[in-house]
C-alpha cells in the first residue's frame, strides 16, 4: 500500500478545490489534489455562463484559451413569448470552455506549490480514534492512503467524502434540480446574449437556455426540480420541437443534478471542510454555482492557512461562520425568493415580463429589487389580483 | 410500509453525472470513473434517485422478501 502524506488534501478538481489548492499552497502548506476523472473537466457538467467579475475578484487570469465569448446581457422570453432585453455596453459576462478552464484552475494551484493528481478516485476517509486522519484512495488501480492534517471534500453534488467524514450535506429532494444539455449547432439568436425561457410548461420550476459559445453554437440546456416525475431531457426534447429546433447536430450531451438551496449547515467537521456543489452552495434562482465554489474556496482557504499557521485547527470553524454571515446569508435571501417566484403561473410570468423593462431587470439583476416589486404592486393588473399582491408583497 | 425495491441502472442511458448520488439521502449510490454502484442493505426505497436523474436511466424492481 502507497503512503502520502500532506498537509492539506483536496478531493475534487472542479472550482472550488482547486482555488483552495492554489491559495493554500501559495501560502507554502502541502497540498495534494485529486480528482477522479482521467482528464480534470471532462466531460463538463456546465452551461458555462459566469461572471466577467470573477476574474479579478479571485485572481485568475483572463485567458482566451478558455474564454469562448463575452457576454452583453440577457434575452429573457415569457411562455407566450414576451421578451425582456437587458443589454450591456461592455461584456458584463463570458461563456467559459470549462474543459479548459479547470484544467487550467489545476494548473494554477499546481504552479503555486500544490500536487496534482488526475483519475485518483478518493473512496472514503481514514479515521483514527474517530478523527479523520487521511483518505482512502485509489490511483488508476492502486490503492493510496493519502495522510492529512486537513481535508477538503469539493467532491461536488455527490458529496461522498463529506458525508462519510459525519458532514450533513443531505438537501432534501425539492432543493436538486435536474439538468440536461446539448452543446449544439442552433441559429438565429443573438450570439452576444443569454437566453432565458421561462414557463411551468416548459420548465416547471427552472428555465430553458441557450448560451452561445459561438455565432451558431450554444449549450441548449434545461434545468427542472428534480422531484418531477418526467426527466430534464423530455422537456429539453420537447421544447426543441415545439420551437422547431431540429437537433440533428449535436457536439455533446451533458448532464447533471444540481444543489439549488438546503445549504449545509455546518461546513466544518473538526479537520474536514465541505466546500462548493458538495456544501450545496450554489444560487437557488438560476442554479450558477462557479462564483459561489470560488467564494467558498476563498473563505475556507483563508481559515484552513490560519489554523496551519497558528496550529490551531478549532480556527478552521471560523469558515462556517464567516461564510453563513456573508454568502450564505445572500443565498438564503435568494432562496426565498425562488421559493414566491416558484408560485408563478404562466399568466404571472407573461404579465411581469411584459411590464417590467430593461432598466428594471438590470435592479434586479443587481440584488435591488425592492424598488422594482413596489413599482409592479402600483400596476393595475397587478392590483386586481390579490393572490399577486400577496406573493409580492412576500419578496419585500 | 412502502414496498422494498431495488434500483437498476441502464448503463446505455447513463452518463455517470453522480446526481442520483448526491440526491439519495443514504449513500446507497456511489459513482465512480468506473461505474454506478448500488447498496442493498443502505436503500430505503424512497425513490428519489429515480425521479432525479435527468435522463431516465434509474428504475425500480421490487425486491423479492427472503424467507
Ligand atoms: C447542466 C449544468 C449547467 C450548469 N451551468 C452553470 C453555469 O452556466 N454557470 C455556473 O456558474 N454554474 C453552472 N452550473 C453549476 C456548476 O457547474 C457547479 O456549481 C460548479 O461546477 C461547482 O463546482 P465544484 O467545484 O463545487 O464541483 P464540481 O465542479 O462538480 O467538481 C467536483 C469534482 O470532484 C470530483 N470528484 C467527485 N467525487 C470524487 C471522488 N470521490 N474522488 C475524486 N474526485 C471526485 C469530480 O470528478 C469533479 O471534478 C451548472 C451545472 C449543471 C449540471
Ligand atoms: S443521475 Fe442518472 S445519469 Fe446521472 S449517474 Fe445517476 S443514473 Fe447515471
Ligand atoms: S431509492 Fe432512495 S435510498 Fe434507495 S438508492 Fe434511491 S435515493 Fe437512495
Amino acid at each position: 500500500m502507497k503512503e502520502m502524506k500532506y498537509d492539506v488534501v483536496v478531493v475534487g478538481a472542479g472550482i472550488a478545490g482547486p482555488i483552495v489548492a492554489r491559495n493554500v499552497a501559495k501560502s507554502g502548506f502541502s497540498v495534494l489534489l485529486i480528482d477522479k476523472k482521467p482528464a480534470i473537466g471532462t466531460p463538463k457538467q456546465c452551461a458555462e455562463g459566469i461572471s466577467i467579475k470573477v476574474f479579478d475578484k479571485y485572481d485568475i487570469p483572463y485567458d482566451r484559451r478558455f474564454i469562448n465569448r463575452e457576454i452583453y446581457g440577457a434575452k429573457l422570453y415569457s411562455p407566450s413569448g414576451y421578451e425582456l432585453e437587458l443589454r450591456y455596453k461592455e461584456a458584463s459576462g463570458v461563456i467559459l470552455e470549462r474543459k479548459v478552464f479547470d484544467k487550467m484552475l489545476a494548473y494554477y494551484a499546481a504552479k503555486a506549490g500544490a500536487d496534482v493528481l488526475a483519475r485518483t478516485e478518493a473512496l472514503d476517509v481514514i479515521k483514527k480514534n474517530g478523527k479523520v486522519v487521511g483518505i482512502k484512495a485509489k490511483h488508476e488501480d492502486e490503492p493510496v492512503e493519502i495522510y492529512a492534517d486537513v481535508v477538503v471534500a469539493a467532491d461536488g453534488v455527490e458529496s461522498t467524502i463529506a458525508r462519510k467524514a459525519g458532514i450533513n450535506t443531505y438537501a432534501p429532494p425539492h432543493e436538486f434540480d435536474s439538468s440536461y444539455e446539448y452543446e449544439m449547432l442552433i441559429e438565429g439568436f443573438d450570439p452576444d446574449m443569454i437566453h432565458l425561457w421561462f414557463g411551468n410548461e416548459i420548465a416547471p420550476r427552472g428555465y430553458v437556455w441557450v448560451f452561445p459559445k459561438d455565432e451558431d453554437r450554444a449549450n441548449v440546456g434545461i434545468g427542472i426540480n428534480s422531484d418531477n416525475p418526467k426527466t430534464a431531457k423530455y422537456y429539453l426534447d420537447k421544447w426543441l420541437r415545439e420551437n422547431n429546433i431540429p437537433a440533428k447536430k449535436l457536439l455533446e450531451i451533458n448532464v447533471g443534478v444540481v444543489p439549488v438551496g438546503g445549504f449545509v449547515k455546518d461546513l466544518v467537521k473538526d479537520n474536514v471542510l465541505v466546500v462548493g456543489d458538495a456544501a450545496r452552495q450554489v444560487n437557488p434562482m438560476h442554479g450558477g454555482g462557479m462564483a459561489e465554489a470560488m467564494e467558498a474556496g476563498t473563505i475556507a482557504s483563508k481559515w484552513i492557512v490560519k489554523a496551519l499557521e497558528e496550529e490551531n485547527l478549532e480556527l478552521l470553524k471560523n469558515y462556517t461562520t464567516e461564510w453563513w454571515e456573508t454568502d450564505g446569508k445572500r443565498l438564503e435571501k435568494v432562496l426565498k425568493v425562488r421559493r414566491v417566484t416558484e408560485k408563478l403561473t404562466d399568466e404571472d410570468l407573461d404579465l411581469f415580463i411584459q411590464i417590467l423593462s430593461g432598466a428594471d431587470a438590470e435592479k434586479i439583476a443587481g440584488g435591488d429589487y425592492g424598488e422594482v416589486i413596489k413599482a409592479l404592486l402600483k400596476h393595475p393588473k397587478v392590483l386586481l389580483s390579490p393572490r399577486r399582491i400577496t406573493l409580492l408583497k412576500e419578496l419585500l | 410500509m412502502p414496498e422494498k425495491i431495488r434500483v437498476i441502472v441502464n448503463e446505455d442511458r447513463c452518463y455517470l453525472c453522480g446526481g442520483c448520488a448526491g440526491v439519495c439521502p443514504t449513500l446507497a449510490i456511489e459513482v465512480h470513473s468506473s461505474g454506478w454502484e448500488f447498496f442493498q442493505d443502505k436503500c430505503i426505497s424512497c425513490r428519489i434517485c429515480i425521479n432525479a436523474c435527468p435522463v431516465g436511466a434509474l428504475s425500480a424492481e421490487p425486491l423479492e422478501v427472503s424467507e
